[in-house]
Protein backbone atom coordinates (compact mmCIF):
# COMPACT_ATOMS: atom_id res chain seq x y z
CA UNK A 1 0.00 0.00 0.00
CA UNK A 2 0.82 3.67 -0.73
CA UNK A 3 2.00 5.80 1.88
CA UNK A 4 -0.52 8.32 2.36
CA UNK A 5 0.76 12.01 2.59
CA UNK A 6 -1.71 14.31 3.99
CA UNK A 7 -1.78 17.42 2.08
CA UNK A 8 -2.81 20.82 0.42
CA UNK A 9 -0.98 21.32 -3.03
CA UNK A 10 0.03 25.06 -2.93
CA UNK A 11 2.19 24.61 0.50
CA UNK A 12 5.58 24.82 0.10
CA UNK A 13 6.81 21.83 2.16
CA UNK A 14 3.72 19.60 0.74
CA UNK A 15 5.56 20.44 -2.64
CA UNK A 16 8.89 19.74 -1.41
CA UNK A 17 7.52 16.19 -0.31
CA UNK A 18 5.85 15.63 -4.13
CA UNK A 19 9.11 16.71 -5.57
CA UNK A 20 11.09 14.05 -3.08
CA UNK A 21 8.54 10.99 -4.08
CA UNK A 22 8.66 11.90 -7.60
CA UNK A 23 12.79 11.83 -7.76
CA UNK A 24 12.64 8.49 -5.68
CA UNK A 25 9.50 7.37 -8.35
CA UNK A 26 7.54 6.65 -5.23
CA UNK A 27 3.57 6.60 -5.52
CA UNK A 28 2.31 8.48 -2.61
CA UNK A 29 -1.33 8.40 -1.51
CA UNK A 30 -2.58 12.27 -1.46
CA UNK A 31 -5.03 13.61 1.15
CA UNK A 32 -6.45 16.75 0.62
CA UNK A 33 -6.92 18.38 4.51
CA UNK A 34 -9.50 20.85 4.50
CA UNK A 35 -8.07 24.00 6.41
CA UNK A 36 -10.88 26.38 6.35
CA UNK A 37 -13.91 23.78 7.36
CA UNK A 38 -10.76 22.90 10.72
CA UNK A 39 -9.82 19.48 9.27
CA UNK A 40 -6.57 19.42 10.38
CA UNK A 41 -8.04 20.32 14.24
CA UNK A 42 -10.24 16.92 14.38
CA UNK A 43 -9.10 14.41 16.78
CA UNK A 44 -7.74 11.84 14.47
CA UNK A 45 -5.60 14.00 12.87
CA UNK A 46 -4.41 15.35 15.96
CA UNK A 47 -3.62 11.58 16.82
CA UNK A 48 -1.23 11.76 14.03
CA UNK A 49 0.16 14.91 14.17
CA UNK A 50 -0.63 16.97 17.30
CA UNK A 51 0.89 20.40 15.54
CA UNK A 52 -1.88 19.76 12.66
CA UNK A 53 0.32 20.85 10.05
CA UNK A 54 0.80 19.32 6.89
CA UNK A 55 2.77 17.35 5.48
CA UNK A 56 2.33 14.63 7.56
CA UNK A 57 3.25 11.92 6.01
CA UNK A 58 1.46 7.97 6.97
CA UNK A 59 3.47 5.09 6.02
CA UNK A 60 2.08 1.69 4.85
CA UNK A 61 3.08 0.46 8.64
CA UNK A 62 0.69 3.14 10.25
CA UNK A 63 4.40 5.36 11.27
CA UNK A 64 3.71 9.46 11.39
CA UNK A 65 5.86 11.86 11.08
CA UNK A 66 5.51 15.33 9.97
CA UNK A 67 7.21 18.67 8.62
CA UNK A 68 8.85 18.28 5.47
CA UNK A 69 12.62 18.18 6.54
CA UNK A 70 11.88 15.23 8.72
CA UNK A 71 9.53 13.51 6.23
CA UNK A 72 12.06 13.78 2.81
CA UNK A 73 15.25 11.89 4.41
CA UNK A 74 12.82 9.63 6.30
CA UNK A 75 11.22 8.43 2.25
CA UNK A 76 14.80 8.60 1.08
CA UNK A 77 16.35 6.50 3.48
CA UNK A 78 13.34 3.76 3.32
CA UNK A 79 12.38 4.22 -0.32
CA UNK A 80 16.02 5.43 -2.48
CA UNK A 81 17.96 3.01 -4.24
CA UNK A 82 21.49 5.05 -2.98
CA UNK A 83 22.54 7.88 -0.28
CA UNK A 84 23.00 9.92 -2.91
CA UNK A 85 19.86 12.62 -2.04
CA UNK A 86 20.59 12.40 1.57
CA UNK A 87 24.65 11.11 1.77
CA UNK A 88 25.86 8.90 4.40
CA UNK A 89 29.15 10.96 4.90
CA UNK A 90 29.10 12.39 7.63
CA UNK A 91 30.88 15.73 6.49
CA UNK A 92 28.19 15.94 3.17
CA UNK A 93 25.31 14.96 5.43
CA UNK A 94 25.96 17.69 7.84
CA UNK A 95 26.15 19.89 5.34
CA UNK A 96 22.86 18.93 3.90
CA UNK A 97 21.33 19.09 7.73
CA UNK A 98 22.42 22.83 8.56
CA UNK A 99 21.01 23.89 4.89
CA UNK A 100 17.49 21.71 5.83
CA UNK A 101 17.62 23.63 9.24
CA UNK A 102 17.96 27.15 7.43
CA UNK A 103 14.97 25.84 5.17
CA UNK A 104 12.85 25.50 7.92
CA UNK A 105 13.62 27.99 10.15
CA UNK A 106 15.20 31.26 8.23
CA UNK A 107 13.91 30.59 4.98
CA UNK A 108 10.33 29.24 5.51
CA UNK A 109 9.92 31.81 8.53
CA UNK A 110 10.22 34.39 5.88
CA UNK A 111 8.22 33.26 3.70
CA UNK A 112 5.13 31.84 5.94
CA UNK A 113 5.06 35.11 8.00
CA UNK A 114 4.51 36.82 5.07
CA UNK A 115 1.73 34.50 3.12
CA UNK A 116 -0.14 34.32 6.75
CA UNK A 117 -0.19 38.09 7.06
CA UNK A 118 -1.32 37.56 3.50
CA UNK A 119 -3.99 35.15 3.34
CA UNK A 120 -4.96 35.71 7.12
CA UNK A 121 -4.34 39.22 8.40
CA UNK A 122 -5.77 41.62 5.29
CA UNK A 123 -2.14 42.38 4.10
CA UNK A 124 -2.65 43.56 0.68
CA UNK A 125 1.45 44.55 -0.75
CA UNK A 126 4.50 43.63 0.58
CA UNK A 127 6.51 46.26 2.73
CA UNK A 128 10.08 47.67 2.89
CA UNK A 129 10.20 44.85 6.52
CA UNK A 130 9.12 41.87 3.96
CA UNK A 131 11.01 42.32 1.15
CA UNK A 132 14.41 42.50 3.24
CA UNK A 133 13.25 39.15 5.04
CA UNK A 134 13.12 37.64 2.06
CA UNK A 135 15.78 39.05 0.40
CA UNK A 136 18.32 38.25 3.48
CA UNK A 137 17.29 34.74 2.50
CA UNK A 138 18.86 35.29 -0.57
CA UNK A 139 21.71 37.08 0.37
CA UNK A 140 22.60 33.81 2.63
CA UNK A 141 21.50 31.27 -0.24
CA UNK A 142 23.86 33.07 -2.43
CA UNK A 143 26.56 32.66 0.09
CA UNK A 144 26.59 29.41 0.58
CA UNK A 145 26.48 28.87 -3.23
CA UNK A 146 30.08 31.11 -3.27
CA UNK A 147 31.88 27.40 -3.05
CA UNK A 148 31.02 27.53 -6.87
CA UNK A 149 29.36 23.81 -6.30
CA UNK A 150 26.74 23.43 -8.38
CA UNK A 151 23.96 22.81 -5.89
CA UNK A 152 22.97 23.80 -2.47
CA UNK A 153 25.40 21.28 -0.34
CA UNK A 154 28.21 21.14 -2.72
CA UNK A 155 29.13 18.67 -5.87
CA UNK A 156 25.87 16.69 -5.97
CA UNK A 157 22.38 17.29 -5.73
CA UNK A 158 20.16 17.05 -2.30
CA UNK A 159 17.23 17.03 -0.64
CA UNK A 160 18.45 20.43 0.49
CA UNK A 161 17.43 21.75 -3.46
CA UNK A 162 14.55 19.97 -2.97
CA UNK A 163 13.37 21.79 0.05
CA UNK A 164 14.94 25.04 -0.23
CA UNK A 165 13.73 24.97 -3.79
CA UNK A 166 9.85 24.54 -2.68
CA UNK A 167 10.74 27.58 -0.06
CA UNK A 168 12.06 29.93 -2.38
CA UNK A 169 9.45 29.11 -5.54
CA UNK A 170 7.09 30.65 -3.09
CA UNK A 171 9.81 33.23 -1.82
CA UNK A 172 9.76 34.17 -5.54
CA UNK A 173 6.06 35.02 -6.05
CA UNK A 174 6.56 37.29 -3.28
CA UNK A 175 9.85 38.78 -4.04
CA UNK A 176 11.26 37.60 -7.60
CA UNK A 177 14.69 36.34 -6.99
CA UNK A 178 16.88 39.77 -8.50
CA UNK A 179 19.39 37.81 -11.11
CA UNK A 180 21.40 40.81 -10.79
CA UNK A 181 22.01 40.77 -7.03
CA UNK A 182 21.87 37.10 -6.51
CA UNK A 183 23.25 35.28 -9.98
CA UNK A 184 24.15 32.15 -8.02
CA UNK A 185 20.39 32.05 -6.34
CA UNK A 186 18.49 32.45 -9.88
CA UNK A 187 21.19 30.15 -11.63
CA UNK A 188 20.45 27.46 -9.17
CA UNK A 189 16.26 28.11 -9.16
CA UNK A 190 16.26 27.84 -13.27
CA UNK A 191 18.24 24.71 -12.65
CA UNK A 192 16.26 22.91 -10.13
CA UNK A 193 13.09 24.38 -11.49
CA UNK A 194 13.98 22.34 -14.85
CA UNK A 195 14.60 18.77 -13.42
CA UNK A 196 12.14 16.29 -14.25
CA UNK A 197 10.44 15.77 -9.99
CA UNK A 198 10.21 19.73 -10.45
CA UNK A 199 7.05 18.71 -12.55
CA UNK A 200 5.45 17.52 -8.86
CA UNK A 201 5.19 20.93 -7.68
CA UNK A 202 3.98 23.24 -10.81
CA UNK A 203 0.36 22.32 -9.75
CA UNK A 204 0.37 23.56 -6.51
CA UNK A 205 3.13 26.72 -7.27
CA UNK A 206 0.31 27.75 -10.03
CA UNK A 207 -2.45 27.79 -7.05
CA UNK A 208 0.12 29.58 -4.27
CA UNK A 209 0.55 32.32 -7.30
CA UNK A 210 -3.17 32.73 -7.53
CA UNK A 211 -4.04 32.77 -4.12
CA UNK A 212 -1.39 35.26 -3.90
CA UNK A 213 -2.17 37.30 -6.70
CA UNK A 214 -5.57 37.25 -5.40
CA UNK A 215 -4.86 39.04 -1.79
CA UNK A 216 -2.58 41.59 -3.05
CA UNK A 217 -3.20 44.73 -4.73
CA UNK B 1 43.13 17.74 17.92
CA UNK B 2 39.80 18.39 19.27
CA UNK B 3 37.20 19.78 17.64
CA UNK B 4 36.74 23.90 17.63
CA UNK B 5 33.43 25.21 18.80
CA UNK B 6 33.02 28.75 18.20
CA UNK B 7 30.34 29.46 20.92
CA UNK B 8 29.54 32.21 23.08
CA UNK B 9 27.94 30.53 26.32
CA UNK B 10 24.58 32.77 26.45
CA UNK B 11 23.60 31.00 23.58
CA UNK B 12 20.72 28.21 24.21
CA UNK B 13 22.12 26.42 20.58
CA UNK B 14 25.72 26.38 22.15
CA UNK B 15 24.62 25.02 25.25
CA UNK B 16 23.06 22.26 23.75
CA UNK B 17 26.50 21.49 21.71
CA UNK B 18 27.85 21.51 25.22
CA UNK B 19 25.30 19.31 26.65
CA UNK B 20 26.02 16.73 23.76
CA UNK B 21 29.76 16.73 24.06
CA UNK B 22 29.31 16.23 27.62
CA UNK B 23 26.85 13.59 27.13
CA UNK B 24 29.57 11.49 24.53
CA UNK B 25 32.86 12.07 27.29
CA UNK B 26 34.10 14.50 24.32
CA UNK B 27 36.45 17.59 25.04
CA UNK B 28 35.61 20.54 22.82
CA UNK B 29 38.54 23.37 22.69
CA UNK B 30 36.09 26.45 23.10
CA UNK B 31 36.81 29.76 21.26
CA UNK B 32 34.58 32.49 22.20
CA UNK B 33 33.06 34.45 19.71
CA UNK B 34 31.32 37.54 21.13
CA UNK B 35 28.46 38.64 19.45
CA UNK B 36 27.95 41.95 20.90
CA UNK B 37 31.57 42.69 19.53
CA UNK B 38 30.43 41.80 16.25
CA UNK B 39 33.20 39.20 16.29
CA UNK B 40 30.72 37.26 14.19
CA UNK B 41 30.90 39.36 11.12
CA UNK B 42 34.62 39.17 10.48
CA UNK B 43 36.16 37.75 7.42
CA UNK B 44 37.73 35.37 8.93
CA UNK B 45 34.77 34.32 10.30
CA UNK B 46 32.37 34.45 7.28
CA UNK B 47 34.61 32.38 5.19
CA UNK B 48 34.15 29.64 7.95
CA UNK B 49 30.71 30.40 8.46
CA UNK B 50 28.93 32.97 5.81
CA UNK B 51 25.23 32.72 8.22
CA UNK B 52 27.79 34.23 10.71
CA UNK B 53 25.67 31.85 13.65
CA UNK B 54 27.08 30.63 16.61
CA UNK B 55 27.62 27.78 17.70
CA UNK B 56 30.25 26.51 14.53
CA UNK B 57 32.56 23.47 14.64
CA UNK B 58 35.11 22.68 13.16
CA UNK B 59 36.20 19.31 13.34
CA UNK B 60 39.94 19.13 12.26
CA UNK B 61 39.04 20.84 8.92
CA UNK B 62 35.39 19.53 8.37
CA UNK B 63 33.31 23.04 9.33
CA UNK B 64 29.63 22.46 9.94
CA UNK B 65 27.36 25.31 11.75
CA UNK B 66 23.61 25.11 13.22
CA UNK B 67 23.26 23.63 16.51
CA UNK B 68 21.09 21.07 15.44
CA UNK B 69 23.43 19.18 12.44
CA UNK B 70 26.91 19.89 14.88
CA UNK B 71 24.95 17.55 17.52
CA UNK B 72 23.94 14.72 14.63
CA UNK B 73 27.34 15.15 13.33
CA UNK B 74 29.32 14.80 16.95
CA UNK B 75 26.80 11.73 17.99
CA UNK B 76 27.62 9.94 14.51
CA UNK B 77 31.11 10.67 14.47
CA UNK B 78 31.71 10.26 18.38
CA UNK B 79 28.99 8.28 19.79
CA UNK B 80 30.02 4.36 21.41
CA UNK B 81 26.23 3.62 20.02
CA UNK B 82 23.41 5.77 18.30
CA UNK B 83 20.92 6.02 21.83
CA UNK B 84 21.32 10.14 21.48
CA UNK B 85 20.42 10.40 17.50
CA UNK B 86 19.36 6.80 16.75
CA UNK B 87 19.97 4.89 13.03
CA UNK B 88 16.17 3.63 12.78
CA UNK B 89 14.59 5.45 10.27
CA UNK B 90 11.30 5.81 11.95
CA UNK B 91 13.09 6.59 15.33
CA UNK B 92 15.29 9.14 13.67
CA UNK B 93 12.74 10.56 11.53
CA UNK B 94 10.79 11.89 15.14
CA UNK B 95 14.12 12.96 16.51
CA UNK B 96 14.42 15.17 13.11
CA UNK B 97 10.92 16.45 13.20
CA UNK B 98 11.46 17.66 17.22
CA UNK B 99 14.89 19.40 16.31
CA UNK B 100 12.61 20.93 13.23
CA UNK B 101 10.06 22.23 15.85
CA UNK B 102 13.37 23.32 17.94
CA UNK B 103 14.94 25.49 15.10
CA UNK B 104 11.80 26.53 13.28
CA UNK B 105 9.23 26.94 16.09
CA UNK B 106 10.94 27.60 19.45
CA UNK B 107 14.19 29.28 18.66
CA UNK B 108 12.49 30.92 16.14
CA UNK B 109 10.49 32.71 18.88
CA UNK B 110 13.59 33.26 20.97
CA UNK B 111 15.73 34.85 19.07
CA UNK B 112 12.77 36.89 17.60
CA UNK B 113 11.66 37.91 21.16
CA UNK B 114 15.66 38.40 22.34
CA UNK B 115 15.95 40.79 19.10
CA UNK B 116 12.57 42.71 19.95
CA UNK B 117 14.10 43.66 23.76
CA UNK B 118 17.96 44.42 22.46
CA UNK B 119 17.30 45.98 19.39
CA UNK B 120 13.66 47.62 19.72
CA UNK B 121 14.11 48.22 22.97
CA UNK B 122 10.92 46.66 24.06
CA UNK B 123 10.28 46.29 27.81
CA UNK B 124 7.47 43.13 27.78
CA UNK B 125 6.32 40.52 25.70
CA UNK B 126 3.25 41.49 22.85
CA UNK B 127 0.02 40.06 23.30
CA UNK B 128 0.77 37.72 19.67
CA UNK B 129 4.24 37.20 21.53
CA UNK B 130 2.44 35.19 24.44
CA UNK B 131 -0.10 33.60 22.18
CA UNK B 132 2.55 32.00 20.17
CA UNK B 133 4.64 30.95 23.05
CA UNK B 134 1.31 29.59 25.17
CA UNK B 135 0.62 27.44 21.46
CA UNK B 136 4.73 26.00 21.84
CA UNK B 137 4.44 25.20 24.69
CA UNK B 138 1.34 23.40 24.81
CA UNK B 139 2.91 21.66 21.36
CA UNK B 140 5.99 20.62 23.26
CA UNK B 141 3.57 19.34 26.02
CA UNK B 142 1.48 17.16 23.65
CA UNK B 143 5.23 15.64 22.80
CA UNK B 144 6.13 14.60 26.35
CA UNK B 145 2.30 13.04 26.48
CA UNK B 146 3.19 9.57 28.11
CA UNK B 147 6.70 9.97 27.40
CA UNK B 148 10.23 10.77 29.55
CA UNK B 149 11.82 12.34 26.65
CA UNK B 150 10.68 14.38 23.82
CA UNK B 151 10.97 11.85 20.73
CA UNK B 152 10.04 9.24 23.37
CA UNK B 153 11.43 7.16 25.86
CA UNK B 154 15.43 7.94 25.89
CA UNK B 155 17.25 11.01 25.81
CA UNK B 156 18.57 12.09 22.74
CA UNK B 157 19.84 15.49 21.17
CA UNK B 158 15.99 16.48 20.80
CA UNK B 159 15.68 17.19 24.41
CA UNK B 160 19.39 18.92 24.44
CA UNK B 161 18.49 21.17 22.03
CA UNK B 162 14.66 21.95 23.42
CA UNK B 163 15.84 22.29 26.96
CA UNK B 164 18.24 24.65 26.66
CA UNK B 165 15.62 26.75 24.66
CA UNK B 166 12.66 26.07 27.25
CA UNK B 167 15.35 26.71 30.18
CA UNK B 168 15.80 30.18 28.88
CA UNK B 169 12.55 30.96 26.78
CA UNK B 170 11.42 30.30 30.63
CA UNK B 171 13.09 33.16 32.29
CA UNK B 172 11.00 35.19 29.47
CA UNK B 173 7.82 33.89 29.84
CA UNK B 174 7.70 30.96 32.29
CA UNK B 175 6.14 27.69 31.88
CA UNK B 176 3.18 27.47 33.95
CA UNK B 177 3.34 24.28 35.81
CA UNK B 178 -0.88 23.74 35.89
CA UNK B 179 -1.25 24.22 32.29
CA UNK B 180 2.40 22.20 31.56
CA UNK B 181 3.32 19.44 33.92
CA UNK B 182 4.72 17.72 31.50
CA UNK B 183 7.20 20.15 30.63
CA UNK B 184 8.08 20.97 34.38
CA UNK B 185 8.40 17.27 34.98
CA UNK B 186 11.06 16.75 31.75
CA UNK B 187 12.93 19.76 32.74
CA UNK B 188 13.20 17.97 36.57
CA UNK B 189 14.39 14.58 34.67
CA UNK B 190 16.86 16.78 32.55
CA UNK B 191 18.31 18.47 35.48
CA UNK B 192 19.07 14.92 36.99
CA UNK B 193 21.46 13.94 34.23
CA UNK B 194 25.08 13.73 35.29
CA UNK B 195 25.90 16.22 32.25
CA UNK B 196 23.17 18.99 33.14
CA UNK B 197 25.66 21.30 34.70
CA UNK B 198 27.42 22.11 32.02
CA UNK B 199 24.96 24.48 30.67
CA UNK B 200 23.76 26.07 33.87
CA UNK B 201 26.77 28.49 33.59
CA UNK B 202 25.10 29.87 30.35
CA UNK B 203 21.57 30.00 31.45
CA UNK B 204 23.35 31.88 33.94
CA UNK B 205 24.48 34.71 31.66
CA UNK B 206 21.50 34.32 29.29
CA UNK B 207 19.70 35.43 32.17
CA UNK B 208 21.48 38.53 33.39
CA UNK B 209 21.65 39.79 29.34
CA UNK B 210 17.84 39.66 29.80
CA UNK B 211 17.73 41.49 33.37
CA UNK B 212 20.15 43.82 31.89
CA UNK B 213 17.32 44.60 28.43
CA UNK B 214 15.10 45.48 30.82
CA UNK B 215 16.53 48.41 32.59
Amino acid sequence: MAPTLYMIPPSPPVRSVLMTAKALGLTLNEKIINFPAGEHLQPEYLKLNPQHTVPTLVDDDGFAVWDSNAINPYLIGKYAKDDSLYPQDLQKRAIVDQRLHFNGSVAFGAVAGIVRCILYEGKTCLDDNDKTRVEQVYAFLEAFLDDGKPWMAGDCLTVADYNLYATVSAGDVLVPIDGQKYPKVATWFDKVGNLPEAEATKKGLAIFESLISSKLQ
Amino acid sequence: MAPVLYMQDVSPPVRSVLLTAEALGLKLEKKVVDLSKKEHLTDNFLKLNPQHTIPTLDDNGTVVWDSHAINEYLVEKYGKNDSLYPKDLAKRAVVNQRLHFDSGVIFSWLRYIVRSYKYKGRKELTEDQIEHLEESYSLLESFLKGHQWVAGDSVTIADFSLVTNITSLTLLYPVNPEKYPNIINWIKRAEGLPYYKVHLEGLQSFKKMFQEMLK
